[in-house]
């Protein structure tokens, strides 16, 4: 089960994601969006395509047998995005997640990760911080 | 880059749009998430919700397209945050539902300028403490 013991706990970076400029055209056409910046031959992407990428990332929490975690118990409750640049077109970036913080209140897992976008040069582009809530099964609630 | 004329007080302008199920087909192919719960009434009744939801980054994602529209370029976002507190539920119809985004410049300090963002659902707020920092040097 996940507990604050699990704080700090990295996991290793992704494969290297490409930025490709048709898949900024097809997310900026997803949010009805037209700005000129999204398109072109050097596109930057929209401040929330980070959270595609950091989402490839959270894939290392749930599959993490020691935690205890199942997908479709799990409800995205807040999320930050902080950016040192906009992503571009021609990137190649890692996502590299770590649970910052877990509370465990009332059969409720509250679980803040974060995961940093690095360029594969080693370029830190930008964090994602969510926070999770994680419902245990009614079997393991009186386990805190 | 033009610095963008704002002050505390400073209103963004309003941006309304509807959210349709072809929407949350387009976005889950877009962002790679393909929760059922955002396509499957099936799905999201059987995990007690009233019908299909919008995705959480979606909503995020229109909330910031308030703010790009305002400074135009995306570049000026420095950082954003909120909080997903009601679900928007997606009827399989013609119309889908409406949201409309407004947002007030509540500081400004070293260029950047923070909004505060209101994305309601009809009478309903459907974001907690939304906010962007943005640079308006």
């Amino acid at each position: 089960m996940i507990s604050d013991a699990h704080a700090g706990r990295s996991y290793p970076p992704t494969e290297p994601y490409e930025v490709t400029r048709a898949k900024v055209a097809e997310f900026a056409a997803a949010l009805g969006d037209d700005n000129p910046a999204y398109r072109g031959d050097a596109p930057i992407a929209p401040p929330t395509f980070a959270a595609v990428i950091a989402g490839q990332a959270w894939g290392a929490l749930w599959s993490d047998d020691e935690l205890g975690l199942e997908l479709r118990r799990i409800v995205h409750g807040d999320q930050r995005i902080s950016h040192r640049r906009p992503l571009r077109a021609g990137d190649l970036v890692t996502a590299t997640p770590t649970i910052d913080k877990v509370r465990n209140r009332g059969g409720v897992d509250i679980i803040n990760s974060s995961v940093v976008l690095s360029s594969v040069d080693g370029e830190e582009i930008c964090t994602a911080s969510s926070t999770f809530m994680h419902t245990r099964p009614a079997d393991q609630q009186e386990q805190q | 880059m033009t610095a963008i004329a704002a002050e505390v007080g400073s209103e963004i302008p309003v941006l309304a749009t509807m959210v349709t199920r072809e929407t949350l087909v387009r976005y889950a192919g877009a962002s790679g998430d393909f929760n059922p719960i955002h396509y499957s009434d099936f799905h999201a009744t059987a995990l007690g919700l009233p019908g299909v939801i919008g995705h959480g980054m979606l909503t995020m994602g229109l909330a910031l397209r308030a703010v790009t529209d305002w400074v135009q370029d995306p570049a000026r976002v420095r950082g954003a945050f909120v909080r997903f507190t009601r679900p928007i539920p997606v009827p399989d119809d013609a119309i889908g539902a409406e949201l409309v985004i407004t947002g007030t410049v509540t500081k400004i300090a070293a260029g950047i300028a923070t909004v505060a963002l209101d994305v309601r659902h009809g009478s309903e707020k459907v974001l907690g403490m939304a906010t962007a920092e943005v640079d308006i040097s």
